[in-house]
C-alpha cells in the first residue's frame, strides 16, 4: 500500500515527463490523436454502415405471384399455408386490380399509357413480411426456395440482389477498417513507446538508484504508465474532440450520420488510455531492464 | 590521519567469519563453491568465503579481477552459475526473484562515481531512499537529518551535489546508504575518485558505520589503501579467490593512508601515536 508521500512523488514523476519534453510530448500526442481520428472516423462509418444496413434488412420481403386460374377456395388455402412458414411474420393479399391502382401511381404522369392495354396484365399476389430476427437474406431465401416449388405460384420476387451488394461492401469496408485499424493502433503503440522511451532513457539514474534501495518493480514502472496513459487519455480528448467540431461544421450535409453516443464516446477515450499504457509496456518490457548495473 | 582499526564489535564478528561450517551459522554473506559467467566469459571461479554480521572486509584484486561480480552477487544483481550464494539467511538459487527488493532494503550502496541525482538537494537525495520503500513523510525527515548529521553534512543539506567537493558527494552516498539502516553496506572502490586525504575520511566515515553493527565489504584496487587496512583482506584475481587474510595485527598499524603516498618511506614506517578518532561534526 502506498503513503501519501509516495502517491505524490508517483503524480509528479508521471507528469514529470511533460514538462521536461514538452515538445517531443506535444508531438506525439499530435500524431496519436490524427491516427485515433482515422480510427474513429473509420469506426463511425462502420457504425453507419451497419445501421443502412438493418435499414435495408427491415425492407427485406417477398412478392409471391399467382396464377391467374386458381379458384378461389386454392387461393384462400395458400394464406394460412405462407403464415406458416418459419419467419414470417404478416401475410398481405394484393388483387389484381390493387396492384394495378398501384402501378398507375407508380408511373405518375405516364400513367394514361395503362389504358392502351385491353386487360389488367397484373397477376395477384402474397406479400410477406417477416420477422426482425428472420430478416435476413438466407432466411428469406430459404422461404423464397420452399414457396416457387407450389403449383399455384407463377413467380416471386426478392429484393435481395441490392440487399446481398450492400453486404458485400459493408464487409468489404469492415474489412479494410480493420486492417487500416490494426496499422493506426500499431502505429499509435510505436509512437507512445519512442516517446516513453525517451524518458526511460532520461530516467536512467533515478531508476538505477530505486533499484538499488529496494523500490518494487512495480513502484518504478507505475510512472512510466502512467506517463503513457495520460498521453493516450489526452490524445483521445483531442481526436474527440477535432470530430465532434467538424461534425458541427459539416452539419446538415451529413444527413443522418449516426455520431458516437455518450457511452461509445467514453469507451473510445478508454481505449486510448489503454493504447497509451500498451505503448508504455511495450518501451518498458525492452528498454526498463531491473537488473541495478552495480 | 591514520586508519581506524576495528573496535570490539568488529574484531568479534571477525572471529566469527570465514569458512568453517561453524562460522556459516553467524555467516551473514556467504559464497560456497560459487562460478559466474557472463556471455560464455568466466567471471568468477569456485569462489568459497563467509562474512560475518558486523565484520569489515576489505575485497582487493586489479580491475577485472571480479570484486564487483562478487558485489553484484551479495545484492542479487547477478545470480551464479554454479555454486550457493546465501545473503541474510536467503539462498540465490532457490529465491523468488520478486523477493530481491526485499533483499536491497537490507543492503546499502556505495560507488565511485556517487550516483547521485543531480537535480536534488543533499536532503531529498538521502529522503529518496525512504521514499520509494515507503516510510512515512514524518520519519524520513527524522531520519534524513540523523543521518546527515552523522556524516556532517547537516548544514549543507539544502545544497545540490554539484555544489559540493567529491569527498561530501560520496558523504551524502554513504548517508543515503544508511538512511534505510542496512545491515550490509557494499561499497564499490569508494575512494577511487578521491585524494588521499578525502579517502582517508572516507575510509573513517566506513569504519563507524561498521562500529554501529553494519557489516561492511570494501572494494577496492588501490594497494596504498590495503596496506594500511588492518581488517580481514580477500584478495581476488582472475576471478578466484586467492587469499584470504585476517589482519589481527595489521601490517602497519600506525600509518595511515595519507604517511604512505605523502611521506618517505623510512618516515612512514616509524611508529607514531594514533591520532584521537575524529567524531562527525554535528554528532
Amino acid at each position: 500500500m502506498l503513503n501519501r508521500a509516495q502517491v505524490n512523488y508517483l503524480a509528479r514523476e508521471s507528469l514529470a515527463g511533460f514538462s521536461r519534453r514538452k515538445l517531443t510530448t506535444g508531438v506525439t500526442i499530435l500524431i496519436m490523436a490524427s491516427a485515433l481520428m482515422v480510427l474513429a472516423v473509420l469506426t463511425l462509418v462502420t457504425l453507419n454502415l451497419g445501421t443502412l444496413l438493418e435499414t435495408a434488412r427491415g425492407g427485406l420481403d417477398l412478392r409471391v405471384y399467382l396464377r391467374d386460374d386458381l379458384p378461389a377456395a386454392q387461393l384462400a388455402e395458400l394464406r394460412p399455408r405462407l403464415q406458416a412458414l418459419p419467419g414470417v411474420q404478416q401475410v398481405t393479399w394484393i388483387d389484381s386490380e390493387a396492384a394495378l391502382a398501384e402501378f398507375r401511381q407508380q408511373l405518375g404522369e405516364d400513367e394514361p399509357l395503362l389504358d392502351l392495354l385491353d386487360r389488367n396484365p397484373l397477376p395477384s399476389s402474397y406479400h410477406l413480411t417477416f420477422a426482425p430476427e428472420s430478416r435476413d437474406p438466407a432466411s428469406v431465401r430459404a422461404v423464397r426456395d420452399e414457396v416457387v416449388r407450389w403449383t399455384e405460384v407463377s413467380e416471386i420476387l426478392f429484393n435481395q440482389e441490392w440487399v446481398d451488394a450492400l453486404e458485400r461492401w459493408a464487409f468489404r469496408f469492415q474489412m479494410a477498417s480493420l486492417v487500416a485499424g490494426l496499422i493506426v493502433f500499431l502505429a499509435a503503440i510505436f509512437v507512445i513507446s519512442n516517446t516513453v522511451k525517451l524518458t526511460i532513457a532520461s530516467s536512467a539514474r533515478i531508476i538505477q538508484i530505486q533499484k538499488l534501495v529496494g523500490a518494487t518493480n512495480a513502484f518504478i514502472r507505475t510512472p512510466f504508465l502512467c506517463e503513457g496513459a495520460v498521453q493516450g487519455l489526452l490524445a483521445g480528448i483531442l481526436a474527440m474532440s477535432l470530430l465532434a467540431i467538424a461534425g458541427r461544421i459539416l452539419g446538415d450535409s451529413l444527413g443522418g450520420f449516426v455520431f458516437f453516443s455518450p457511452a461509445q464516446l467514453f469507451g473510445f477515450v478508454l481505449f486510448c488510455v489503454t493504447l497509451g499504457l500498451a505503448g508504455s509496456w511495450a518501451a518498458m518490457r525492452k528498454y526498463l531492464t531491473l537488473r541495478s548495473d552495480i | 590521519m591514520a586508519t581506524q582499526q576495528p573496535k570490539t564489535r568488529s574484531r568479534q564478528a571477525a572471529d566469527a567469519g570465514g569458512t568453517s561450517a561453524a562460522a556459516d551459522s553467524r555467516a551473514i554473506i556467504s559464497f560456497h563453491h560459487v562460478d559466474l559467467e557472463y556471455h560464455d566469459q568466466k567471471a568468477l571461479a569456485d569462489v568459497t568465503f563467509s562474512v560475518a554480521n558486523g565484520e569489515f572486509v576489505c575485497l582487493t584484486g586489479p580491475s577485472g579481477a571480479g570484486k564487483s561480480s562478487i558485489l553484484r552477487l551479495v545484492a542479487m544483481d547477478a545470480f551464479p552459475t554454479k555454486g550457493q550464494v546465501i545473503v541474510r539467511g536467503m539462498p540465490a538459487t532457490r529465491m523468488n526473484r520478486g523477493r530481491v527488493p526485499e533483499l536491497r532494503r537490507e543492503i546499502g550502496f556505495v560507488f565511485q562515481d556517487f550516483r547521485l541525482l543531480e537535480d536534488r538537494s543533499v536532503e531529498e537525495n538521502v529522503a529518496f531512499a525512504q521514499l520509494v520503500v515507503g516510510v512515512p513523510h514524518q520519519q524520513i525527515l527524522q531520519n534524513v537529518m540523523r543521518v546527515l548529521t552523522q556524516v556532517g553534512l547537516f548544514d549543507k543539506r539544502h545544497r545540490l551535489p554539484r555544489q559540493l567537493s567529491g569527498g561530501e558527494q560520496q558523504r551524502v552516498a554513504i548517508a543515503r546508504a544508511m538512511v534505510n539502516s542496512p545491515k550490509i553496506l557494499l561499497a564499490d572502490e569508494p575512494t577511487g575518485n578521491l585524494d588521499p586525504v578525502t579517502a582517508q575520511e572516507i575510509i573513517d566515515l566506513l569504519f563507524r558505520v561498521n562500529d554501529g553493527g553494519t557489516c561492511v565489504l570494501f572494494s577496492t584496487h588501490d594497494h596504498e589503501i590495503v596496506k594500511t587496512f588492518g581488517q580481514r583482506v580477500l584478495v581476488v584475481d582472475g576471478g578466484r579467490l586467492l587469499s584470504d587474510e585476517r589482519r589481527r595485527v595489521p601490517v602497519d598499524r600506525t600509518a595511515s593512508l595519507v604517511d604512505h603516498m605523502y611521506r618517505a618511506p623510512a618516515e612512514a614506517t616509524s611508529p607514531a601515536p594514533r591520532p584521537a578518532r575524529r567524531e562527525p561534526a554535528h554528532a
